[in-house]
């Protein structure tokens, strides 16, 4: 008996020292996979091109940061951010969304381009495989346009990520990437569908891709071929103004047939604080000189209108005013606004919060609106904009701006406009009209006239001053590159007068 | 007069030397295997013998040289003079003894000691062994304890001058015949001998003393125990008298003062054990957490009961250590837990009752009108607008109603004194076929900051099991089981919120629950989170419980081959369970107008998660003395562990009020998930020990480790270790120098390896966790979110250590001294990757190798002055950090202002990356004439060194200004008794360390926080140049000027700290008698009671990388208790 023990405890240990499975040792991670089992079929590539889309939401394309450059604009203030660019204070050092631009838009594009490089691998409907390949042109270029907006010229990468290959490359001209950005737009327009249905919506659309186009000619003031590509837009005939300019902007209406790109969002799992930052937090506050810059309903200013009375400001007002604006005195949330209730400059954004005027409401915290990237009254004032800047102001550019205005409920403008006079009155247009949209910021450093808007004063609305301005025109028409991103990479040259 | 002759009695060592250890050290496994009775260990022990025309006195001896047996007789009723032939294998030693004695009419009394009793029948005819001692003539006796009481078997009792004597039996009782001139001579291994004249005395009583206990200790080192004296290796140990000196809220305070280990012990949260523990310094920049074992399982030391530690060993190079391989790089702990011992049922009872209250509490501007006007004074400085107007700081300077014109004192409204009781028993005892060791703890401590508590229960039962002479098994089961509170937002944001609210928010609930709102707008501060409101508002609750089964079997082979085995199952479950309220704030001015404290919608957010780690190791051991002077031990073992974790989670939204906290009571906006991993070692190791004559001293290690956290051909790694020790007080030259009673040089080298970073690392993973949403609809969405390298594998630390050990004057004073070099190569580190490619995370490469030289030394000092015993140590550790190896590489540690700290060759780790302050400017002409810095830049503002020298301050001009790893850490304890009074000190320091600080608090009106007194007290105005701080300005929402990352800011945090003081009394053994007790001592006691250093900012003993201040504040704590044993 006790043999058979010493035995069977010799045999024990034995077996374990010398011939032990060595399959113990195989682990696999349960909840993710690697390259050795991706790209092998048609779901796992959806998923990667869902993936890509995932970083619109990141907050340098449709999120809050992008949404909050309107504040080193005229149009508003906030008292606890972007102070150092509003303030003309920043240093490639001192401001982190420096380097978050640059970063959060090489992570969309190393996504695309690690899908391109691969998607030809997974066996799949080739339909499929051309519009998924479409949509991932279609955000490369938004990526690399929204790139060029901040920096100009950046590293132009169109492989999957590498760091041997990549880590080092110095900037491509302006050019060059402008160039690829447009390649990328034409074979996205080639290859996608006009629309989508039910869990599809949402995803870019051939109109997206020419209304992107619109965008990125018309900054580069490359205005016949900008006009012509509005006109391509405008001719789909898949587009239309949406009645109301503020049901425009509430969830109720997302996906109207005005909205030709948005960033999806959706409560809980995706959703942005944008009520939560208006409503609460205060960190996009009109200013005094955007309130006032509402034309009377007359279709003149209120230095020039009969209608406009000094004790009641607010009435007889472009009727967008009450629709972007929360105003003290007038309803919103199902009550009277208090004077101290938007302490940073007594004025609240109304557009992009969930809330309604006559419904009373507690605060929301997290919202499921999405950000408009592009839509049609866009298209409509691009193409006015370069219209006017190619050929003058004839009667199409007229009939694309009063389109806008009439769906305001604001008077024709007055005809026989020169050109220049045309160019500022589309350039009000887009003030009032696109506010809040993440357009302004380019739209004042582009006409170059941040240095005289931007080197004032920022009044709240008793006139008091809140902020000091002040924009170098040497400098800060660009973006500095993030010191540290330099550091990663010396091969990069700073912008001029950093 | 009978005469009885002592056996052998120069070498009366083994199993005495064993007992007593065993009181000193208690060895878990000691007692397992040692401690066996004699019954099992006669019958167990087996041994072979060729003796040809031997005396059988000497074969006796030959015996008492093989084994743990002691032989006692009488010359006259024993004849041992007798030569003998005898040829034995495997026998008894009854069988043995049967042969010798064959033909005398002797019989053999096998007592508990092991001491064997050879007597002739009639002698024995009292039935018990007493009445052999007792048979002689006129008695003196007596019994005889240690100097904690307990009696003390086999202490010899001989007349001096004679061989005369006997020895003590299981209860101390001895008996003597002799005579009132007689002086008796008490002698024990390890302890004073004692001579005492008889007298008239018929009853002698004595106390034996400890002397040179180091010596004789037994160490635990990896899978064994070896005598302190044979170690070759570097290994700290304490033992449980060390451990009970103090009580201790947490098992991770029984590592302080032990020589070679940093502890760095943050925040007082009631249940969070966030102390770091370091040995030799940073080795990687991964997990530089050593290795803990808990009876040779891997555990957490949170979960540990500090009254359950019997010892603790610190495996420190590479020769002790190595023997674990891939886990051991940063060293080894092995905690060793009491277990029970033969001896009647005893009862211990452990209670303390304490309060806590902080270490430090910033001391801030409460006065609002204070505040006020330096807000003002740092937006005028920038240009812009002031926040706050004349008239609102008149209206503070005269109003009074707290809520319209507060001046609250936020630390103030949310930390407090807090109590905390803690409740110890343990039951234990045994016979000679089971020992058992059972305690209980209950813990309840209150936490300083408001809604935070914790109470911990946990029991410890050891049995062990002695069913026949060949085997023996047993099973420790352990289990420990937290409940914590904190708040929904966790303590250290609620510690975030108080630091950055202002002594303008008011600090006031209306009665229908809504809080109070600041009426004032400050920049950087537009909404008020109310630190009281989120402190006690909602709840946070954590539960956790962890189970250990360790069973464990020793089955002696033929050839005394000792075969083990443990298996082992360590069980964790953590239970997290957050309600996140609606909290309203209202408008003082405009009651009706609220808004909710916080971004968060109401929810409740529910984790669970759970761990089972599974052990199985066997071992094989073997030892073997050969011809008197070669002493061999073998050891080969093989282990399998694996580690699983799972967890799972669910989040709801819709509640319809802050009533019903549970998942079910939300309704929409339902959020799951959940994951599991596991990873898993393979291991064969070994150790071969030589020694000769017990002089010179050999020793080789090694483990073959396997790990799953590798690809399949960078999975296994060999981890060798060779050491040697000269015991110089051995050689024959030294025995006439009788000053130093030990001197032992010790010589190592060996690898380990360290194999911890996350999971399949080596794989390119994709994240399947970027989905997106279209029309509202969630889809997957999955993306390659890091670069990995497939070829990775473990770090590689190689250790040289030399060592010296001496012990002078009988170990009255003892010194250790260590020097070390330790390598580590291939460390695993994130390479720096320019956002351009694709934003990934760097991969994880075996990039960089990095040094730490270094010694430690250990004094110790102890002695008697008449009653007055006294103990004092003193340990210092000095490391040397270097980074060697980075290929020319730089990798930068960024914060939001730039680069902080680096890893750049010839510096050591995280060096501080910083620009150098020269000061402030005082003059325009100051500012023009230096390097352009901003701007702004103006009189009173930092002025930073322009290194190379191109007039511009960039980050060009930034340079490594200063470490954040230690360069000393060093602690010294004093202990003194003098009749029944003791008093304890522990004292730990740190020293050549810095700190950068930064945030709130560290910063004035940081982001719309508040102004400490001293910064108030102390800034830069054109009225107050000679200022200790720069102007006011903005640190964050403006240009920054004064918080690029500099030396100025830059801090020494090296302190020194009263870590434990205590006094203590134990009360009259005939006071403690009168209750059935036989020890009842009462103590109080203090912690962290005093702090040296100059960093004012926080407390010093904290997390030095995280640079902020939110950590739990660090308490102080006051506790009364008693220990009573029955």
């Amino acid at each position: 008996m006790k043999k058979i023990l010493y035995i069977g405890i010799v045999l024990l240990f034995t077996c374990q020292f010398y011939s032990c499975d060595e399959s113990f040792l195989e682990t696999t991670a349960t909840d993710t996979y690697n390259e050795a089992n991706w790209w092998q079929n048609e779901t796992q590539a959806v998923s990667a091109i869902n993936g890509c889309y995932e970083t619109l939401r990141g907050g340098q394309i449709g999120g809050t940061s992008n949404f909050s450059e309107e504040n080193v604009t005229p149009n508003s203030y906030n008292m606890s951010g972007e102070i150092a660019l509003a303030t003309g204070s920043h240093t490639p050092g001192n401001f982190t969304d420096f380097m978050d631009k640059w970063n959060s838009n090489y992570e969309g594009i190393g996504r695309v381009n690690t899908l391109l490089d691969n998607i030809d691998r997974v066996q799949m409907d080739a339909g499929l495989n051309q519009r998924i390949k479409a949509e991932a042109y279609f955000l490369r270029a938004l990526f690399y346009s929204n790139l060029v907006n901040y920096f100009s010229g950046v590293p132009l990468i169109l492989e999957s990520p590498n760091f041997d290959e990549h880590g080092s490359l110095p900037r491509n001209s302006r050019e060059e990437v402008i160039s690829q950005v447009l390649t990328d737009l034409n074979s996205a327009a080639s290859a996608l569908p006009v629309t989508y249905s039910g869990s599809e919506i949402g995803r870019a659309t051939k109109g997206a891709a020419m209304a992107l186009k619109t965008r990125v000619l018309l900054f580069e003031s490359r205005w016949s071929e900008a006009a012509q590509a509005a006109k391509d837009v405008i001719n789909m005939n898949n587009y239309d103004l949406f009645p109301d300019y503020r049901d425009l902007f509430l969830p109720e209406n997302e996906g109207n047939e005005e909205v030709i790109f948005d960033v999806q969002y959706k409560v809980p799992e995706f959703s942005n604080s944008l009520d939560n930052l208006l409503e609460v937090q205060m960190n996009v506050a009109p200013l005094l000189d955007f309130v006032n810059s509402y034309q009377m309903i007359d279709g003149t200013s209120i230095n020039e209108s009969p209608l406009f009375d000094p004790a009641n400001p607010f009435e007889n007002r472009d009727p967008r005013l009450h629709k972007t604006v929360v105003v003290p005195g007038y309803m919103f949330r199902g009550g009277i606004v208090s004077d101290s209730k938007y302490f940073a400059t007594g004025f609240g954004f109304k557009k992009y919060t969930t809330y309604k005027d006559d419904v009373v409401q507690t605060n929301i915290l997290q919202s499921e609106i999405n950000f408009i990237v592009l839509r049609y009254a866009d298209i409509l004032l691009m193409y006015a904009e370069a219209q006017n800047e190619a050929s003058g102001s004839d009667a199409s550019v007229y009939d694309a701006i009063n389109k806008v205005r009439s769906r305001a409920g604001m008077p024709d403008i007055t005809p026989g406009l020169s050109k220049e006079q045309m160019r500022e009155v589309i350039r009000h247009e887009r003030r009032i009209e696109l506010v809040a949209e993440a357009v302004y910021y380019h739209d004042i450093r582009r006409w170059r006239i941040a240095e005289v808007v931007m080197n004032s004063n920022a009044l709240n609305s008793k006139g008091e001053v809140v902020q000091v301005r002040s924009f170098r025109p040497a400098s800060d028409y660009l973006w500095p590159i993030h010191e540290i991103i330099i550091q990663d990479n010396p091969a990069l040259v700073q912008n001029p007068g950093y | 007069m009978k005469k009885i002759g002592l056996s052998n009695f120069p070498n009366f060592d083994g199993k005495q030397k064993l007992l007593l250890t065993m009181k000193l050290t208690l060895m878990l496994l000691l007692a397992c295997f040692m401690q066996v009775s004699a019954t099992v260990y006669s019958q167990a022990t087996k041994l072979t013998f060729d003796a040809k025309n031997k005396r059988v006195e000497d074969v006796l001896r030959d015996i008492e040289d093989k084994s743990d047996f002691r032989f006692f007789y009488q010359r006259e009723q024993v004849n041992v003079e007798q030569k003998i032939n005898l040829n034995v294998t495997d026998k008894t030693v009854e069988e043995i003894l049967q042969q010798l004695f064959v033909g005398q009419d002797v019989i053999f009394d096998v007592r508990e000691d092991n001491l064997i009793l050879i007597k002739t029948k009639n002698s024995s005819e009292g039935g018990n062994s007493d009445s052999f001692v007792k048979q002689q003539q006129k008695a003196v006796t007596g019994k005889i304890t240690d100097s904690s009481g307990q009696p003390l078997p086999g202490v010899t009792v001989v007349i001096k001058g004679t061989t005369q004597g006997t020895v003590t039996d299981v209860d101390g009782i001895y008996s003597v015949n002799s005579e009132s001139e007689d002086v008796l001579l008490f002698s024990f291994v390890g302890m004073t001998t004692q001579e005492i004249t008889v007298g008239n005395q018929s009853v002698i009583n004595i106390t034996m003393e400890q002397e040179s206990i180091g010596l004789e200790e037994i160490v635990t080192i990896g899978y064994g125990t070896q005598r302190k004296v044979n170690l070759t290796g570097s290994i700290s140990s304490v033992n449980s008298e060390f451990i009970e000196s103090r009580p201790m809220t947490n098992s991770t305070q029984a590592l302080q003062g032990v020589n070679g280990i940093y502890v760095n012990q943050v925040g007082g949260q009631p249940g969070a054990d966030n102390a770091t523990i370091r040995i030799r310094g940073i080795g990687t920049l991964n997990n530089n957490d050593p290795l803990v074992l808990v009876d040779g399982i891997q555990y957490n030391l949170r979960d540990v009961n500090p009254n359950d530690i019997e010892s603790i060993s610190v495996l420190k190079d590479a020769a002790s250590a190595s023997i674990y391989g891939n886990r051991a790089a940063n060293g080894v702990i092995l905690i060793t837990t009491k277990t029970g011992k033969v001896e009647k049922l005893k009862v211990e009872l452990n209670s303390y009752f304490g309060v806590q209250q902080a270490t430090y509490i910033p001391d801030m501007v409460t006065n609002s009108v204070d505040y006020m006007t330096v807000r003002n004074e740092a937006s005028f400085n920038e240009g812009q607008p002031v926040p706050y107007s004349d008239e609102q700081i008149n209206a503070f300077r005269t109003g009074t109603d707290p809520v319209m014109y507060p001046n609250t004192d936020w630390f103030g409204a949310v930390f407090s004194a807090a109590p905390m009781q803690d409740h110890n028993v343990r039951i234990s005892g045994g016979t000679e076929s089971v020992v058992y060791s059972m305690s209980l703890e209950y813990l309840n401590q209150e936490g300083i900051m408001l809604d935070t508590d914790a109470k911990k229960y946990s029991l410890n039962s050891n049995v062990i099991f002695k069913p026949s002479d060949k085997l023996e098994f047993g099973a420790i089961i352990s289990g420990s089981y937290w409940d914590r509170n904190e708040s929904y937002e966790g303590s250290e944001n609620v510690m975030e919120r108080a630091a950055r609210s202002l002594p303008i928010q008011p600090n006031f609930k209306a009665e229908n629950g809504n809080y109070a709102d600041v009426r004032l707008v400050t920049p950087g501060h537009n909404a008020f989170y109310h630190p009281v409101a989120i402190a006690t508002e909602g709840s946070q609750n954590n539960k956790t419980q962890r189970v250990m089964v360790n069973f464990f079997t020793q089955y002696i082979f033929p050839l005394d081959i000792k075969y083990k085995v443990n298996f082992a199952v360590n069980k964790y479950d953590a239970y997290n369970h957050k309600f996140i309220p609606t909290t309203l704030l209202y408008k003082p001015e405009d009651p009706e107008n609220t808004r909710q404290i916080g971004k968060r919608s109401r929810s409740v957010e529910q984790t669970n998660s759970n761990s089972m780690n599974t052990s199985f190791f066997q071992t094989l051991n073997w030892s073997k003395k050969v011809a008197d002077r070669h002493n061999i031990n073998l050891l080969l073992g093989f282990s399998m562990e694996s580690f699983y974790s799972s967890n799972f989670d669910g989040y709801i939204e819709g509640f319809l009020g802050n009533e019903l906290t549970e998942l079910n009571a939300g309704t929409i906006n339902m959020d799951v998930g959940g994951t599991s991993y596991e990873s898993k070692l393979m291991s064969y190791f070994g150790r071969a020990n030589y020694s000769y004559a017990d002089k010179y001293l050999l020793e080789f290690n090694f483990r073959y480790d396997g790990s799953s956290r590798f690809a399949e051909n960078n999975r296994w790694g060999f981890f060798p270790s060779v050491s040697a020790g000269w015991r110089v007080n051995e050689e024959a030259f030294m025995q006439n120098v009788q000053s130093i009673n030990n001197l032992k040089i010790r010589v190592s080298w060996g690898q380990l390896g360290n194999q911890n970073i996350s999971l399949y690392s080596f794989l390119n993973n994709i994240n399947i966790n970027q989905g997106t949403s279209f029309n509202n609809n969630v889809v997957a969405g999955s993306a390659v979110t890091a670069l990995s390298d497939v070829n990775i594998s473990w770090e590689t630390s190689t250790i040289t250590n030399i060592g010296l050990d001496v012990g002078l004057f009988d170990s009255k004073l003892d010194f250790t001294v260590d020097v070390f070099d330790k390598k580590t190569t291939d460390i695993l580190a994130r390479i720096n990757v320019p956002g351009q490619v694709g934003n990934l995370s760097g991969p994880i490469t075996n990039l960089y190798s990095m040094s730490n030289k270094g010694f430690e030394i250990g004094a110790s000092h102890r002695n008697s002055i008449r009653e007055f015993t006294y103990t004092l140590g003193a340990n210092i550790a000095y490391v040397d950090n270097n980074v060697d190896f980075l290929d020319g590489d730089i990798q930068f540690e960024t914060n939001r202002f730039g680069n902080i700290s680096v890893i750049k060759e010839g510096f050591p780790v995280n060096s501080w990356y910083l620009y150098e302050s020269l000061g402030l400017f005082q003059t325009v002409a100051e500012v023009e004439n230096s390097a352009f810095q901003h701007a702004k830049t103006s009189p009173g503002d930092i002025k930073y060194r322009d290194f190379n020298e191109d007039g511009v301050i960039d980050i060009n001009d930034m340079r490594v200004m200063g470490r954040s790893v230690p360069k000393y850490t060093y602690s010294f304890n004093l202990n003194f008794d003098y009749k029944g009074f003791d008093l304890g000190a522990l004292f730990q320091g740190v020293q050549g360390i810095d700190i950068y600080p930064w945030h709130n608090v560290s910063w004035p009106v940081y982001n719309g926080a508040g102004i400490t007194k001293e910064h108030f007290a102390n800034y830069w105005t054109p009225e107050n140049t000679d200022a200790k701080y720069p102007r006011m300005s903005l640190y964050k929402r403006g240009s920054g000027i004064n918080s690029l990352n500099s030396t100025f800011w830059l801090k020494d945090a090296s302190y020194l700290r009263l870590k434990n003081l205590q006094l203590g009394y134990t009360l009259p053994t005939e006071l403690s008698n009168k209750i059935n007790s036989s020890k009842i001592r009462v103590y109080v006691n203090a912690q962290n009671f005093l702090t040296f250093s100059k960093y004012n900012v926080t407390d010093p003993e904290k997390d030095i990388l995280q640079e902020d201040i939110f950590n739990y504040p660090s308490t102080k704590i006051f506790t009364a208790g008693f220990n009573i044993t029955f």
